[in-house]
């Protein structure tokens, strides 16, 4: 990691102190809390954005899941300031102008508190002006690129899923120690696919390697025999990151075109979140290797905090639904949702939270985060966050398919992912 | 639509093109198919039809062209077999007698009050629409399971709308009478405009499962039909209430029936077989609904993405496409109504029949009732099998605070049977069973009533070529709509 990126702490000490009441008031809070709890039975309100309909329901029906086993957790432990919390679910239709409306109702409709959840970048992008204008507190579990880069407001947050820079970034390292020097990429021809382009191309030259070609796909292609003959010939790893309904025939395809020589194959699972790896086609997998946001499958060296998670999401060893093992979860990105929903209330509580008056501290709050240890808060593993960037940065894992599993075989440290700073959202006024 | 968007990821295991001799020929039929969806359609064209993206792992190109075969070989099997085989197809066996039940009124007054506590969960109930009984009732247990009830078992409607019971009780209180009449000249128009309303509230307003704006559309719809009902009387629900006309018209091709103070049951289509042609306006309707429902599936596709030059995985939304999708939904209706005259009309001249043109497209139009509730089967079955598990936890927790009046236990809706290819291939083959099955109906149908109308032999076999291609191409266009690619 760059100093910049290291620099939170001081930036976040200092903002600390800013903030009505600092750290003075950051030490009296559990007792001072339970006051205000007591003063109010209202409950905290949590404007949730969740994709019911739309592109991105598959990953709404999950991130539900999970937020409902989050609050459930918190709220049989007490709450957040004494204060049960309370989930107010709106449909954005992975849309972006009804992304807006939706955050604009959580303000002023459902006085909600704060607003949390979506995923689709674009809906974040479309959502965050509103935020801003409404001074809204917006925690995303989206993952994009978009939160560090500086194109959002100091009022949108994610604190608790590392955005794709960072782990395209965290990657480079490992493929070029382990899988080889000479890359090929093949992606989606349009944003999600280009950011992966850009940013692994530069991650891989500064690693010490080299991309060779960059194959790109047009979103709508549903065959892609003729894209393979470009691949160079000394190709030592093939980086794929195809997603849409079009995957498991890419994969099938690859499968057919490779045989039994192949190169090294690294993807990124968002192409088989919700997908049973052992898909009629998938079995051309076996040997190649995933980033994984949080891995599917429980390890041997599984954390009792990864257990007590699966369990309370109702998820199986295997990331399928307890109730159906065929009912494959979207394991790498939903813990998102738990540790967000965690940020929030340690965040409420270092504020002193009590009402929308004291949304700005709870900005405040949440910029003063560094250090989140692997807790059962945590599961994912441990975390810093970028108070000025509004991004957490953490582990990453890398996994091989053997036997039809995913196995660990490696975990990036925090620090791979780390970039300079591209923004200080401090700055910009509460 | 439904509520959830399901059919993305169970599609995900359809595949592409596999191309055997069948789906060589099926690939170029449907090339010809989407040029023809393509001219009918905004005429914006971007000229690569995505011809299917077919993204899947089943052979759907076999399935497809075995399919429209079945459909072509019905139509072939028709040229031999005698008239009166075919006639006697559509002859209801004769069950027990069936006096006229009482109890509607009772009936009607519960549903009513069904409604009343259905919007008043859709009002302040929770907010998400997965949760609320509200939009999972109007676009999951009604527009989905009641339809296809209506469809199969006849007339549930005449007992279950939610109007005649409320407006006998307010008119023998009140003893008002119907105070104004209902024009004749109007036909079904106010229906018509009534069905293409509700079609654009399903398909193109960004927000139809929004509980709060659910609940006041419900509202304001039930309030606007119970006055009109009391003001114009109950012509107002035969004639100008769509989902009594559009319910009623689906109830022809139900199974069950009762005719002459019996109940019958025969192959569906008995019904229509059995009544007289229909009004201009409900035949023009009948068509409409083919229409409505293939564009239902069609703005889901990689098709219609293309056409509207939107990358379908980060498709910006409903919000995004009103326009494009109202002008489709228009040109969809617009254009299958003409292109279902022209095929009526081109019969006749083959037929040289006397038969006017209007006189056969009312004769005709309801044997494609068969086909569009096949579709409807089909295009909704994977929202339902999700939806309806939606349902059922919000039955047992109607108001969202954790309740389980059902007794279910900690139940977790589950998706699992998209992600297995044993799993998919049974729902994938159920979906176009019920579109195949759908069109043999519609083909058998469409040759009975050409006898009768204009005599057995050859006259009646030659007007029936040009609608035996037709929908020999509906098909294979149903079925790829089934299995295309879909963004949604």
């Amino acid at each position: 990691m760059t100093d910049q990126t290291r620099k939170p702490a001081r930036t976040t000490r200092r903002g600390a102190l800013k903030t009505l009441g600092g750290a003075a008031a950051a030490t009296t809070l559990p007792l001072w809390a339970r006051y205000a709890g007591a003063q109010s039975a209202e409950p905290i309100r949590i404007g949730f954005q969740v994709h019911r309909t739309g592109i991105g329901a598959a990953y709404g029906r999950w991130y539900d899941r999970t937020t409902m086993a989050a609050v459930k957790r918190i709220n049989d432990a007490g709450g957040i300031n004494g204060r049960m919390v309370e989930i107010v679910a709106e449909d954005d239709g992975t849309d972006p102008k009804r992304g807006a409306e939706v955050v604009e109702k959580f303000a002023t409709q459902h006085k909600c508190d704060v607003g949390f959840g979506t995923l689709f970048s674009h809906v974040v992008i479309g959502s965050s002006p509103r935020a801003g204008e409404l001074k809204l507190p917006y925690f995303v579990v989206s993952e994009g690129h978009h939160v560090a880069s500086g194109m959002l407001n100091r009022y949108t947050l994610q604190p608790g899923i590392t955005d794709v820079k960072s782990q395209v970034l965290a990657m480079a390292p490992f493929v070029k120690e382990n899988l080889g020097k000479k890359v090929t990429m093949i992606f989606p021809d349009f944003a999600f696919g280009h950011d992966h382009r850009d940013f692994f191309t530069a991650a891989m030259k500064a690693a010490g390697g080299e991309v060779l070609e960059h194959i790109a796909i047009p979103p709508t292609e549903t065959s892609f025999t003729r894209y393979f003959p470009k691949i160079p010939r000394e190709t030592e790893v093939l980086y794929h990151v195809m997603v849409g309904p079009a995957v498991l025939t890419f994969v099938k395809e690859m499968g057919e075109f490779f045989g039994p020589s192949r190169p090294e194959i690294f993807g990124f699972i968002d192409s088989l979140e919700a997908v049973d790896i052992r898909s009629p086609g998938l079995e051309f997998l076996e040997g190649t290797y995933f980033w994984e946001g949080h891995p599917r499958y429980a390890q041997p060296d599984q954390t009792e905090f990864d257990k007590a998670y699966r369990a309370a999401v109702g998820v199986d060893e295997n990331g399928a639904s307890v109730s159906d093992p065929k009912d494959v979860s979207t394991y790498a990105h939903m813990f998102g949702c738990w540790e967000t929903l965690y940020v929030i209330k340690k965040g409420m509580e270092a504020a002193g939270y009590r009402g929308p008056q004291d949304r700005a501290a709870l900005i405040e709050a949440v910029e003063a985060m560094t250090d989140m240890p692997e807790s059962f808060e945590h599961p994912q593993g441990p975390k810093v966050f970028n108070g000025k960037t509004h991004q957490v940065f953490g582990v990453q894992y890398i996994s091989r398919v053997e036997g039809g599993r995913l196995n660990v075989k490696h975990t990036t440290s925090i620090e791979e992912g780390f970039y300079p700073d591209e923004v200080d959202y401090t700055k910009q006024p509460l | 639509m439904g509520l959830s968007t399901w059919r993305c990821a169970d599609l995900r295991l359809v595949r592409a093109s596999r191309l055997g001799i069948i789906g060589a020929m099926t690939c170029s039929l449907r090339l010809i198919l989407a040029s023809l969806a393509l001219a009918a359609s905004t005429g914006a064209a971007h000229a690569h039809a995505s011809e299917g993206g077919l993204v899947l792992l089943l052979p759907t190109d076999l399935y497809v062209g075995a399919g429209a075969g079945a459909v072509a070989l019905t139509v072939l099997l028709l040229t031999v077999l005698p008239d009166r085989v075919t006639l006697g197809l559509f002859r209801p066996l004769a069950g027990p007698r069936l006096p006229r039940l009482p109890g509607r009124v009772v009936v009607s007054c519960l549903s009513f009050l069904v409604l009343v506590a259905l919007v008043g969960i859709g009002a302040v109930g929770p907010t998400d629409p997965q949760k609320n009984l509200l939009p999972l009732s109007v676009w999951t247990l009604f527009w989905v399971g009641l339809v296809t009830l209506q469809g199969l078992f006849g007339n549930l409607w005449a007992w279950v709308n939610p109007w005649t019971g409320p407006v006998a009780v307010t008119r023998e209180i009140t003893g008002a009478r119907a105070a104004l009449r209902l024009s004749p000249r109007l036909g079904h128009a106010v229906a018509i405009a009534t069905w293409l309303g509700f079609a654009a509230f399903l398909l193109v307003d960004p927000a139809p499962a929004d509980p709060r704006r659910l609940a006041a559309v419900v509202w304001g719809y039930w309030v606007f039909t119970f006055a009109a009902t009391l003001a114009f009387g109950p012509r107002w629900l035969r004639r100008a209430e769509a989902f009594t006309v559009f319910l009623g018209i689906y109830a022809r091709v139900a199974i069950l029936g009762r005719r002459g103070g019996r109940l019958r049951a025969g192959v569906p289509g008995w019904r229509i077989f059995a009544a007289r042609a229909p009004l201009p306006g409900l035949s023009v309707l009948m068509v409409m609904m083919l229409a409505t429902g293939s564009f239902d599936g069609l703005n889901e596709t990689f098709w219609w993405f293309s056409v509207l030059g939107l990358n379908p995985l980060e498709f910006p939304g409903r919000s995004a496409v009103v326009l494009p999708n109202l002008a489709g939904l228009l040109v969809a209706n617009a254009g299958l109504v003409a292109a279902f005259a022209l095929t009526v009309w081109a019969g006749l001249r083959l037929a040289r029949s006397e038969m006017g043109p209007g006189d056969g497209f009312r004769l005709f139009a309801p044997t494609l009732l068969p086909i569009a509730l096949g579709y409807h089967v089909a295009h909704y079955l994977t929202s339902f099998m999700v939806d309806g598990q939606y349902a059922l936890l919000a039955a047992t927790d109607p108001l969202g605070r954790g309740d389980d009046l059902l007794g279910l236990g900690k139940v977790y809706v589950t998706t699992g049977f998209f992600n297995t290819l044993g799993s998919m291939r049974v729902i994938w083959l159920s979906m176009a069973g019920a579109v195949v099955l759908g069109h043999v109906i519609a083909v058998l149908l469409a040759h009975a009533v050409a006898v009768r109308a204009l005599g057995p032999g050859r006259r009646a076999a030659l007007s029936q070529a040009p609608l035996a291609i037709f929908m020999i191409f509906y098909t294979l266009f149903g079925l790829w709509l089934l299995a295309s690619p879909r963004g949604l």
